[in-house]
């Protein structure tokens, strides 16, 4: 630590005034110009809170006790204005969505600017320069709303950028992202660090990260860090399950340890009756049939075309394609919510034009990405009983249906706890509940593990997959890694129609094809590929490594 | 989607001057509209409100909904007023009866009567006329002023840059609010719960609607823990900022702006002068009286 460093964060600990405990504990580190620092750490450990110090908003927006000393670029942010500190330090939260505030790419990257106060030849100048540096020159005058996930992250950068921070803060910046996107995303924070900008990087993807070399990796824990060095340390300092490091790398420390123990997926139905892998009982267990779909909006183009497949009994399947393929439209589809424009969906047999959504949900049940869209009721209970209220079921039904889908998700203690006040984890499988309480018998998931960390995600991934209450599952993902342990199967959709439809180990194969539809090979996925021969079968990373 | 922008640019009158100019001129007339009741009086306005819809370049088919739906609306609160009398008594003291039709039942006693005046039927031709010119001057403005120039428009009508950027912030959010509200409805309908079949009293029916509403609410809540930081990231509010659009006046829009203050100050005047009031014609009186 040099009093030359770009940022030094010096014995930094905080309370919020309204919580109990430290969020951060005697924090120290620095960063020099153009170091590229990767944070990571479970959610809840204080990566946030710690981006909320460097960059002023703690103590300013969010109030507590703040004790130990930040400097930038040397100068003590203590009694500095936010407006300062903010030309020092830039910040990109992690959904764009809520960051971008202009209505015009062009107002955006401004609107720092014009804060300021500066000439308006000026801005002009610096925000096309951020436009052109970012290589989105083009978006200008395009309406913010209207653009991609991945396009959104570029201009909120470029906002950022145009008012020249020396630092960069970037919380969890491939949340929302396609794996391609991702990927530019993060060649992108390589180059902004190659040309001296200071870059700290809070990231769940600690693999991906890992690809573009950042200089030293701090890993967080219960507000205290527990890592703090070079990237290869980390591999040896942390416990693989917590983080998502290389495939070969878990293998090869898995392999010291017992083998995990082997799960078994779907319990609720019976071996025989799944018809994955054979065709001729396919058509007699089809719970969803797709004949010749196609959809397109009133004026717009046309989303879907040509889907024809069959969900099953059995099947676990995995949505994989880039933002804006068409994979939460053809969902809509299975569910009701869309009918198709020409073809038809059956869902148990029954035409869903002559279908009301009501009557489709007592089959398909879909849990969308994020549960505070659907959670409102004043306890647990009577959020489980709304389903089964609306389905027209009796009193009694609904008591058993309630208390029964509390024991699986294990949330008995708290099925008098008004749902939105419970964790973000709780209330993910408060939503998986709502669904099994309607005795919904496919499972429809978008984006299940968006936003968690690696542990809690195979954990949630885990104890959804073995529920008894559910014949057939279907999630939609970016996370191929999701499609390789979980799957049974693997539908990929580009350009609003299936690219291909089949077991992970025909469809995955094909890189050529994967990259074409922006899909981006995992080190699991390869190492997986490489030991199919010896395997027979996908496996999680902890169980290669007793193979190898 | 369930919200889209209706804005266009379009080679159109209203297009043609600074927003603020148009927005003082529809302030102008929104006032002196509602000074009057008197249909010789609210003509002239309803002329004014159909020139600029019929300059406005929209075609039939980009109103046609809002147009139905406003239309409707105030055609039921006129045929209310007509077949209650409620709401314009105050307007006028003596009824002239043109014709009454008593039902052929009574109901504990109270036999249900239509009593058809020229004052009832004056009064809903006047009311229609006043709120249908508002209305059409109203539902140009998303097609009409391009919101990216909320703000300035705002800013350069005096307000604060604070209150003049919320402008701005509203229109920016408006969409991601009806994608949130779309995403909740889905969320719920795949539960089973069915809107359209929603029934009972008023506060039944708003209980019910609970679990459209706490999500969307809760969302925008957490949402504006997000914006909030961006703002304060960005520098927001530490000074005077500057606008990057800038408005220049014509000269067309001074003439505008002076046509619609000379509107203004003469429905004042008017309207201090005692003229202006309902009003009936006495030829349809003595009609009435006659017949």
């Amino acid at each position: 630590m040099t009093s030359q460093s770009a940022l030094i964060v010096d014995n930094v600990s905080f309370r919020y005034r309204d919580r109990q405990g430290v969020a951060i504990h005697q924090i120290s580190f620095s960063a020099e110009k153009g170091e590229l620092l990767l944070l990571a750490g479970a959610s809840g450990c204080g990566k946030t809170t710690l981006v909320r110090a460097i960059n002023g908003l703690i103590p300013r927006s969010y109030k507590g006790e703040l004790s130990g000393k930040i400097l930038l670029n040397g100068q003590d942010t203590a009694g500095m204005p936010l407006s300062r500190i903010s030309q020092m330090v830039g910040t990109v939260l992690q959904d764009p969505e809520r960051q971008i505030l202009g209505t015009k790419v062009i107002n955006e990257v401004a609107f720092g600017l014009e804060n300021m106060g500066l000439p308006r030849a000026e801005i002009f100048a610096r925000a096309e320069q951020a436009l052109d540096y970012l290589n989105i020159l083009a978006l200008r005058d395009r309406e913010t709303f209207n653009l991609s996930g991945g396009e959104k992250q570029k201009v909120a950068l470029a906002g950022v950028l145009a008012m020249r921070p020396s630092v960069l803060l970037l919380d969890e910046p491939l949340a929302s992202l396609d794996p391609a996107s991702a990927l530019e995303t993060l060649a992108m924070v390589r180059r902004l660090a190659d040309e001296g900008l200071t870059v700290v990087m809070v990231e769940h993807r600690v693999e991906d990260v890992l690809n573009i070399h950042p200089s030293r990796v701090m890993f967080m824990s219960e507000g205290r860090i527990r890592y703090l060095g070079a990237p290869a340390g980390l591999m040896e300092a942390v416990d693989y399950h917590e983080v998502k490091l290389p495939a070969a790398m878990i293998a090869r420390r898995a392999a010291a340890d017992p083998a995990p123990a082997r799960m078994s997926f779907l319990p609720g139905v019976k071996r025989g009756e799944a018809a994955s892998g054979d065709s001729s009982n396919a058509a007699e267990f089809a719970l969803v049939r797709f004949e010749n779909v196609a959809f397109g909006y009133e004026s717009g183009r046309e989303i879907l075309h040509g889907i024809n497949l069959e969900i099953r009994k059995g099947d676990i399947i995995a949505v994989l394609g880039p933002n804006g393929a068409g994979k939460t439209t053809f969902v809509k589809h299975a569910i009701g919510l869309l009918k198709p424009k020409s073809g038809r969906v059956l869902v148990n047999g029954i035409d869903t034009h002559a279908a009301s959504v009501a009557e489709i949900a007592s089959t398909l049940g879909y849990v969308f990405q994020s549960p505070s869209h659907m959670l409102f009721a004043p306890t647990v209970r009577e959020e489980l009983a709304f389903g089964p209220k609306n389905l027209k079921h009796s009193a009694p039904q609904i008591e058993q249906q309630v208390k029964s889908s509390l024991e699986i998700v294990n949330l008995v203690d708290k099925e008098n706890d008004a749902p939105l006040s419970l964790s973000f984890g709780q209330q993910k499988r408060v939503s998986i509940a709502a669904i099994l309480a309607m005795r919904s018998k496919i499972l429809v998931m978008d984006e299940p593990t968006a936003g968690q960390d690696y542990k809690n995600y195979l954990g949630f991934m885990d104890a959804i997959l073995q529920l008894p209450g559910f014949e057939a599952i279907l999630f939609i993902t970016h996370d191929v890694d999701m499609a390789v342990i979980y799957a049974n199967r693997v539908i990929l959709v580009a350009d609003g129609a299936v690219q291909a439809d089949g077991s992970p180990q025909q469809v995955l194969k094909d890189y050529a094809l994967l990259r074409a539809c922006r899909v981006v090979p995992t080190s699991l996925l390869d190492l997986n590929l490489e030991l199919f021969p010896k395997t027979g079968e996908f496996m999680r990373a902890e169980a290669l490594g007793h193979v190898l | 989607m369930l919200v889209a922008w209706r804005y266009r640019k379009r080679k159109s009158l209203v297009q043609w001057f600074d927003p603020r100019a148009w927005v003082i001129f529809y302030l102008c007339f929104l006032f002196s509209t509602l000074a009057f009741w008197d249909i010789r009086l609210l003509a002239p306005f309803f002329t004014i409100a159909l020139f600029w819809l019929l300059t406005s370049g929209l075609q039939w088919s980009e109103i046609r909904r809002p147009f139905l739906f406003i239309g409707s609306f105030v055609i039921f609160f006129s045929l209310l007023t007509f077949l209650t009398g409620r709401g314009s008594q105050e307007l006028y003291k003596v009824e002239h009866l043109i014709r009454s039709y008593a039902a052929p039942f009574t109901l504990l006693g109270w036999r249900p009567t239509l009593n058809i005046t020229v004052e009832r039927a004056f009064f809903a031709v006047s009311q229609f006329v006043r709120v249908f010119s508002i209305a059409v001057m109203t539902i140009l403005i998303p097609y009409s002023l391009n919101p990216a120039y909320y703000g300035i428009t705002f800013r350069g009508l005096g307000l604060p840059d604070k209150i003049a950027y919320a402008m701005d912030l509203t229109m920016r959010f408006i969409p991601t609010f009806g994608r949130d509200f779309q995403l909740t409805m889905d969320a719920q309908r795949a539960r089973g719960y069915e809107l359209e079949k929603i029934s009972g009293g008023l506060i039944e029916q708003v209980r019910k609607l609970g679990p459209i509403i706490v999500p969307v609410t809760i969302h925008a809540i957490i949402g504006s823990e997000d914006i909030i930081d961006a703002m304060d990231l960005r520098a927001f509010g530490i000074g005077p900022r500057t606008w990057l659009e800038e408005l220049h006046y014509q000269r067309r829009d001074f003439v505008l702006i002076g046509i619609g203050i000379v509107i203004l100050v003469t429905s004042v005047l008017v309207g201090f002068a005692g003229l202006g009031n309902f009003w009936v014609p006495e030829a349809l009186i003595r009609w009435a009286v006659g017949g």
